[in-house]
This record gives structure tokens, C-alpha cells and sequence, in this order.
């Protein structure tokens, strides 16, 4: 993170948006907001005296709602650039109109309750697509497992935050109803994944390898703990990781085969209730935390994304390659690669070798000053366009435009419309061919004529 | 004048049992602007593609069709071939006589051989309208944009940004670091996130 911060080449553009992209490979125009922090990144020094005089607090979206926050925050402690944000929602200065307290103590002067978003449009050659994944919202389809209601009842990512150092809980694994260590716990992989009747149908991946992980940091943790993992099957292909899980087995996980089928509280206790399938009964667990390994799905807003860079989805949301096996980087738009969880669920080492790919084919496509463009594109025959703009809708590319072209028609200077293809953004897909009434529009390599003569040689 | 070369790939067995390859390329052979017809048993290989070079030079071809697999296959592969003695990649034609022909009609090589000879003679006279393209250059701005700056865009930027070109690392929230920085330590060797 440190080291993508200080790169020379790398420009930070944090709590910004694409709103717009225009453009074709090797010349996209990208429209950005960048949202008003409230806060002059130019003056700000990090030092924190906002935060910590900042009188409104309210639950940190990092810690998942673990720990708190003010309404003038760094996300978390090591947070890149360290220059805060005002949650316009929260703060009193915005809700109320007064309070003021940030700007008053702020040594730099950097704070600015009128900032406004920004709007800018910036050239780029290539775009690289990372946006990522988020946790499958269990609470609103497991009513089995209290529909999110039991706050002992939590997800792989609290269980993160409360072993973090710097998180809510300082490291330490608590039950977040009392606050009281965990003698039981127990985890139950697949929530929300290869559940076609509630979630997913596909597999997440991550998830045997991090609750192995979480495990062995419960019995490592807390003495004379006990974890126990409710599993369908435990996928563990990639190096080392079975050797993971075979580990995490020998420090005394004791792993379930089959399905949690209600989860419901008992005095301080939370009883498990599943089916041991290689048994062959069902089993209970008097458990004190349950962390549900629940699935990944695209990062919200993936729509938004989709439609802006043209890109095609799967049934699921997640962007699709241009080939499964031979092109997992690129996409059907030219200049536009994926990278990450927002192509399919995957782990961190598949992550960064699929990141450092399409950073390989950026390269590539940057290697040279210009690049060649097949020329199979349309062609537009001025003579004979009418300048009816059929074809503009028709394209998928956007690569039709309308342009006025005069001429001396009879001794006089005549203005009309024609159409112009951009042949940096045309794909050659000859939609627009089939659509010119006028017969004005051709597919160089795929004229009329050329088509016609095969039609001819096979009919006459 | 234009004069077409016309060559009918075996595929191994693939196209051969079911197209009587022989046949076609004799009936190739009498069509008019025709001046050079053969078949071979893999017309992309190396061997292959020395017969097409060494029949451009002495037939003085101007055209060239290849019949054989899906130009989703070799039309590229074609295309640099032809290049490679000088003539214009866009002279080149194909016909698909695999998987639109001998792979569908495999149990009826009469009506197979029928249906190549047809296809062939549609590239043929495709290939005597076909005309020179060449490609456009566009300029690349060398500069990456990367929407997400967690664990894929950091990774990229850094890729990317080591090589010497520009990059925006963009994230809609106040921060780098995405989902990764949450997680505490990470499998298999629980190393540190951030």
C-alpha cells in the first residue's frame, strides 16, 4: 500500500468516481468526480486533532460496525493519503449548521465546509477494471441463522477486524454482545455460496482456506479454546494450502461434514444445530460466536461500471473475460482489462498474478507510439450517404457521428449531413452496412459486392 | 488480370475422410482466373506454408484462397504468409471446409465434396474482388487508468507504473487498500496484509 502511495508514476485519486467514458483504446476520455472531503488535502497534515475534538461519533464502515468512528475520520489508522473526510450525513456543522469545532482546532486551516465535487476529464490509453468484491448479504435470506438479529452471530470480515492489531478490539476475539472471550466457536463455510436455493451457485473460493485460518487463530488465541467447522466439502487446491489445513486439523479444529441447519440462542449460549453427514445424526454445538464464511459478490455499483465500459457480466454480476482460458485479462472492449475478485471470486495470490497480467498487456499496448488498427472497418461513400442517421443508433460502438460536408452542387455551395466512422472505435461488425438504406456504408474486406459475388458464385 | 491460387488442406484425416480433397481442388483448377490448384495434408504447417509461398513466385499469383479450418483458426496465420512474399494480407481468402462442411457431413462424403466445391467457389470469387487494405495508425496515450485500488489495482499500478508509464490509481472510497487491508493476516503463510 506504502509503495503504491510514494511511486512517482502513481497518481492517488481516493473518494472519486467514474461518472463517464468516452473514448476508444489508446485514447479513452474518462470524466471523474472527485468528491468534496470537506477537507483541503494541500494543507492538511495528518496530524488527527479533527478527529479527536470531533464531538459526533457514529459506526466505522471498516470495522463493520465493531468499532466507532467521528464524522470527521480517517478510515483507519493507516489509511492512504492520511488526509480525512467529513461524513456530510453526520456532521453537526452540515446537519445542524453549526459546530465548527474541526475548523477551529485545525492547525493547517485545511478545513472547508463548502468544498464542492469536482468534476475532470482525463486522457488515458488503457483501462484497468479492479473493482472487487463484497460480502453476499446473508442477514436478509438466513432466517436458520437469525436474519443478522444475534450479534454473536457474525461474518469472516468482523472476525478479520477483531484479530487486526489496530482494529475495534485491539486483537483480541470477543463476542460482540458482551464483550466476553469465546471458549466454543463455531464457523460454517459456504453462506450464500453453492446454495443455488439462497445465494450462489458458485464456489468463493477464499473461504476453506480462511476459516482453516481463523481456526488456528482461535486456538491459538484464546487457551484452552475449541473451533469447530461446519463444511460441505474443503477445497484447498494451491500450494501449501492443504498443508494449511491439514495443520490447522492437527492443532485440534474439529471439522463437521454437513450442513447447519438452525442456529438459535440458549441462555448465554448460542446452540449450533447440524447433521454430521459421515456420522450419519445430527449434532449440537453449545457455541459462545458463530463466523459465517459467506460469499463474495461483486462490488456494488458494478452495474454502473459495466455499462460505462461496455463490458459483458455474467448471470452473477461478475465482469466476463474475452476467453475463459486464452484471454482472462481482456475484455470484448479493446484497451480495457480486469483484474481481481470483479472478474470472479479468487484469492489473493490468483488476485495479484491476474493483476500483474493485465498490467503486462497495458504494457504491452504501451510499448508503441501508435498502434495498428484492423482495417476491416465501414466506410462511408459520401456520394451516395443521405444523411438520414439510420446507421448512428444501429452502432454498439458508438463510432458514428454526423458531420456537415459542403459542396458546389450547380455552380453553388451546398451544406449537408453525412455520416463519419471513427475507425479507432469501429469493431467492423457491419450492422451499420445492413442498415444504410442508400447502400452508402460498406465493410472494407465485406463490401456489398463482395458478399453479392459469393452469394452468386453458390446460386447461379 | 487477376490470378488465383487455390489450396485444399487435408487436415490430417479431419477434412480428407469425408471431402474428396483431390476432386475439389481438380474442379478448382478449371474455373476461370484460376491459374493454380493443389491440395495438401496440413496447409498450415510449415511445409505447408512454403508450398503457398514457393506457388505465389512461380505462378505469379495476385489471389489466394486456402480451404481448410475455421479462419477463426488461421486466417492470421494465412495472412502472414502471403505477406511474407509480398503480397497484400487482404488478397488473401478462406473457405471453411471443416467445421461447416466435413465435420457436419462427415457420413456423406459425395454431398460433402458437393458443398466444399461450393464454398470454394464462393472464396474464389470473393477473393477476385478482394482489393489491398491496409492498417490506420492511432496514437496511444501511455497513461492507465485503474478503477479500484485494492490488492488487483494496487498490484497493476505498481506493474504498470515500474515500467515507466503514468498511472491513476482511482477508489471511491477516502482510502487505498479495498477489502485487503481489512484482513488480519493472510493464509498460507499468515504474514501481514498491509
Amino acid at each position: 500500500m506504502v509503495a503504491a502511495a510514494q511511486h512517482p508514476q502513481i497518481k492517488l485519486m481516493t473518494y472519486a468516481e467514474v461518472e463517464n467514458v468516452a473514448g476508444y483504446v489508446g485514447n479513452f476520455e474518462v470524466t471523474i468526480r472527485k468528491k468534496a472531503r470537506s477537507v483541503d488535502a494541500s494543507k492538511c497534515t495528518g496530524c488527527g486533532t479533527c478527529w479527536e475534538k470531533c464531538p459526533t461519533k457514529v459506526d466505522s464502515e471498516f470495522d463493520l460496525g465493531l468499532g466507532k468512528r467521528k464524522a470527521i475520520y480517517l478510515p483507519f489508522p493507516q489509511a492512504v493519503p492520511a488526509v480525512p473526510v467529513i461524513d456530510r450525513e453526520h456532521c453537526r456543522q452540515f446537519t445542524r449548521g453549526k459546530c465548527g469545532v474541526c475548523q477551529k482546532v485545525c492547525p493547517a486551516g485545511a478545513i472547508d465546509y463548502n468544498q464542492q465535487d469536482e468534476i475532470v476529464t482525463e486522457k488515458f490509453g488503457a483501462i484497468v477494471v479492479a473493482t472487487g468484491y463484497e460480502l453476499f448479504k446473508w442477514e436478509e435470506v438466513y432466517g436458520e441463522y437469525g436474519y443478522g438479529k444475534y450479534p454473536d452471530v457474525i461474518t469472516g470480515m468482523h472476525f478479520e477486524r477483531m484479530n487486526s492489531a489496530s482494529g475495534p478490539t485491539g486483537g483480541k476475539i470477543i463476542r460482540p454482545s458482551d464483550g466476553k472471550e469465546p471458549k466454543t466457536v463455531v464457523f460454517v463455510k459456504c453462506v450464500g455460496s453453492r446454495d443455488e436455493a439462497k445465494g450462489k451457485s458458485y464456489c468463493s473460493r477464499a473461504c476453506c482456506m480462511y476459516t482453516a485460518k481463523h481456526a488456528h487463530q482461535v486456538l491459538e488465541k484464546i487457551p484452552g479454546s475449541k473451533a469447530f467447522v461446519f463444511y460441505m466439502d474443503v477445497r484447498t487446491p494451491g500450494k501449501a494450502y492443504d498443508e494449511f489445513y491439514e495443520r490447522t486439523v492437527h492443532e485440534g479444529a474439529i471439522y463437521v461434514r454437513g450442513r447447519v441447519s438452525k442456529i438459535f440462542p440458549e441462555g448465554e449460549k448460542l446452540i449450533v444445530r447440524g447433521e454430521d453427514t459421515l456420522l450419519g445424526r445430527q449434532v449440537e454445538v453449545a457455541a459462545d460466536l458463530v463466523v459465517l464464511a459467506t460469499a463474495m459478490v461483486p462490488s456494488r455499483g458494478w452495474e454502473k461500471v459495466a455499462r460505462m465500459v461496455n463490458l459483458a457480466t455474467d448471470k452473477d454480476g461478475f465482469f466476463q473475460e474475452a476467453h475463459p482460458k486464452l484471454r482472462p485479462v481482456e475484455t470484448f472492449t479493446a484497451g480495457v482489462y480486469l483484474a481481481g475478485a470483479c472478474q470472479g471470486p479468487k484469492d489473493i495470490p490468483d488476485t495479484v498474478a491476474q493483476a500483474s497480467a493485465a498490467a503486462a498487456k497495458v504494457c504491452n499496448l504501451f510499448s508503441r507510439d501508435e498502434m495498428t488498427t484492423d482495417p476491416m472497418t465501414a466506410q462511408v461513400d459520401e456520394s451516395l450517404c443521405s444523411g438520414c442517421a439510420m446507421c448512428q443508433p444501429i452502432c454498439p460502438y458508438k463510432a458514428i457521428e454526423m458531420k456537415t460536408i459542403t459542396e458546389r452542387v450547380a455552380g453553388k455551395q451546398v451544406s449537408r449531413q453525412v455520416a463519419a466512422v471513427n475507425s479507432g472505435l469501429c469493431q467492423g461488425c457491419g450492422a451499420c452496412t445492413v442498415a444504410c438504406r442508400a447502400s452508402a456504408l460498406n465493410l472494407k474486406g465485406f463490401t456489398n459486392e463482395q458478399i453479392l459475388a459469393e452469394v452468386d458464385a453458390v446460386c447461379l | 488480370m487477376k490470378r488465383i491460387g487455390v489450396f485444399i488442406c487435408h487436415c490430417g484425416t479431419n477434412i480428407a475422410s469425408a471431402v474428396d480433397v483431390k476432386k475439389v481442388a481438380a474442379v478448382a483448377a478449371t474455373w476461370a482466373g484460376v491459374v493454380f490448384a493443389t491440395d495438401y495434408q496440413y496447409m498450415c504447417s510449415d511445409p505447408g506454408q512454403e508450398l503457398i509461398r514457393k506457388a505465389i513466385k512461380e505462378h505469379r499469383l495476385n489471389r489466394v484462397v486456402v480451404a481448410s479450418c475455421t479462419p477463426r483458426l488461421h486466417e492470421p496465420t494465412f495472412r502472414k504468409t502471403v505477406e511474407s512474399v509480398g503480397l497484400n494480407p487482404y488478397l488473401f481468402e478462406m473457405a471453411n471446409i471443416r467445421e461447416q462442411c466435413a465435420w457436419v457431413h462427415a457420413k456423406d462424403k459425395e454431398g460433402a465434396t458437393a458443398k466444399a466445391i461450393d464454398l470454394v467457389r464462393m472464396a474464389v470469387a470473393k477473393a477476385e474482388r478482394n482489393f489491398a487494405l491496409s492498417a490506420a495508425k492511432i496514437p496511444v496515450t501511455k497513461r492507465a487508468l485503474i478503477i479500484g485500488a485494492g490488492i488487483a489495482g494496487m498490484q497493476a499500478a505498481l506493474d504498470i507504473a515500474d515500467s515507466g508509464y503514468e498511472v491513476v490509481l482511482l477508489d471511491r472510497e477516502p482510502t487505498i487498500g479495498g477489502n485487503m487491508v481489512k484482513l488480519d493476516k493472510t493464509f498460507p503463510t499468515l504474514d501481514c496484509s498491509a
